[in-house]
């Protein structure tokens, strides 16, 4: 039997070497990224909580049968989280029962980031409610939301959210330039309508 | 353990998943990396060609084709060569997209270095002189090549002494002012030239040359050459 405690310890390119050898230390990882993708997948899905479990269990699997894929060049959190955006992206390609809506669910630590971030910091006499701003954050581009819910959320880097979106480096340095734009601008639209 | 852990390890033990064999990764990676390989080299074999075609091309001899410059430009240009080397770029292109840091570089970068490695090798293939082979190798082998204005027919465009142009093979040099040459129908012509012909690039006129005559035909199998060039790649013809 497998002691959870050995797995603490290890990192995550050691744990796929050992689940290479041992499947039983794969607990170790799903364990590790379980809460994470979660989230994740709520973040950038409209996927119920039933359909989001679905879908991570398909993720690990896949996750699974590509170990000997993953290569060290790269972050194991960048290439797990790649599996499971492509895997949401062909998940509603396929059924496209409903639609691909990202939802910005900010919890507060993101609210309080976005007013003192100086980029994205409100400039405005108003002083937003964290409902308003999330209704903002939602009235994104999803192009725009989705490299957010990245940088913000997850505190990926722009180095690791290129490894997940596969995109040039920089491009995400525009996605999220363009992002943090297109919030003031909303937010200074939303003012002048209040 | 979590219920969702518990169900996925319980899967990968009910099917039997197994990892996949890393020498199945490794083939895909190498077979889209010979892929992107394989269309530069081509592109720069499809350059090389249109590179040879534009290099032997006379552009300038428009005026005894009865054409203007832009016509006689517009039907020389290497067409099929040119499609083929933007078609092995774009292949490249997608090719380098899809290997695993593909998406690292922007579209500029990838396209760039795709059109400088086609260009590199194309001019290191056109050097060695196999443009000018490949040309030939076509021209003797797929008909609707030969119909092409721009590529194999030059020597149609050499078989016009009516209007000035001859091109063959000299058979003997018979004395200072003149010397036999042979044209592409095994006709064999005398051709007169003084002390102001112009000759285009250094070379001697002697026996087994391949030469381009510009002049006149004075009389039947005879004429007077005004301008000779040299046929590069002659041997090849």
């Amino acid at each position: 039997m497998l002691d959870k405690n050995n797995c603490a310890e290890k990192t995550d390119e050691e744990l796929v070497v050992l689940t290479l050898e041992n499947q039983n230390f794969f607990s170790c990882l799903v364990e590790r990224y379980e809460p994470k993708l979660m989230r994740y997948i709520r973040r950038i899905s409209s996927a119920t909580q039933e359909d989001a479990e679905d879908l991570l269990q398909e993720i690990f699997i896949k996750v699974y049968r590509h170990l000997n894929d993953f290569d060290g060049k790269l972050k194991f959190s960048s290439w797990i989280y790649r599996i499971a955006h492509n895997q949401v992206i062909s998940q509603w390609r396929k059924t496209k029962a409903r639609p691909l809506v990202l939802k910005f669910e900010a919890d507060e630590d993101f609210l309080k980031f976005i007013a003192t971030d100086e980029d994205l910091a409100l400039d405005t006499e108003r002083k937003f409610a964290a409902e308003e701003v999330r209704e903002m954050l939602n009235n994104l581009d999803d192009k725009y939301k989705e490299v957010l819910v990245l940088k913000f959320l997850e505190e990926k880097d722009y180095k690791e959210i290129s490894d997940i979106l596969q995109k040039p480096l920089g491009t995400v340095a525009t996605l999220i330039n363009r992002a943090k734009k297109q919030f003031k601008s909303i937010s200074k639209e939303k003012e002048l309508n209040i | 353990m979590g219920e969702l852990e518990k169900k996925i390890l319980e899967k990968i033990k009910e099917e039997k998943i197994v990892p996949k064999p890393r020498w199945q990764f490794l083939l895909k990676d190498y077979s889209i990396w010979s892929a992107f390989l394989v269309s530069v080299v081509v592109g720069g074999l499809a350059f090389c060609v249109a590179l040879s075609i534009t290099v032997d091309n006379d552009w300038d001899i428009y005026r005894y084709l009865s054409i203007s410059p832009v016509k006689h430009m517009l039907l020389s240009l290497p067409y099929l060569w040119i499609v083929l080397l933007f078609l092995f770029l774009a292949l490249a292109f997608y090719n380098y997209k899809h290997t695993k840091i593909g998406y690292r570089h922007s579209v500029f970068i990838v396209l760039g270095l795709s059109i400088a490695g086609s260009i590199l090798l194309g001019y290191v293939f056109h050097s060695a002189g196999i443009g000018r082979k490949i040309d030939r190798i076509f021209a003797r082998n797929v008909p609707l090549y030969q119909e092409m204005e721009c590529c194999s027919n030059r020597k149609d465009i050499w078989s016009q002494p009516d209007k000035g142009l001859l091109g063959g093979r000299i058979l003997n040099v018979r004395f200072e002012d003149g010397f036999d040459l042979e044209d592409f129908q095994g006709i064999v012509w005398q051709v007169e030239k003084d002390g102001q012909v112009l000759i285009r690039e250094p070379f001697l006129v002697r026996v087994g040359e391949g030469v381009k005559l510009i002049g006149e035909e004075r009389a039947q199998q005879h004429f007077w050459a005004r301008e000779i060039r040299h046929w590069d790649g002659w041997e090849d013809e």
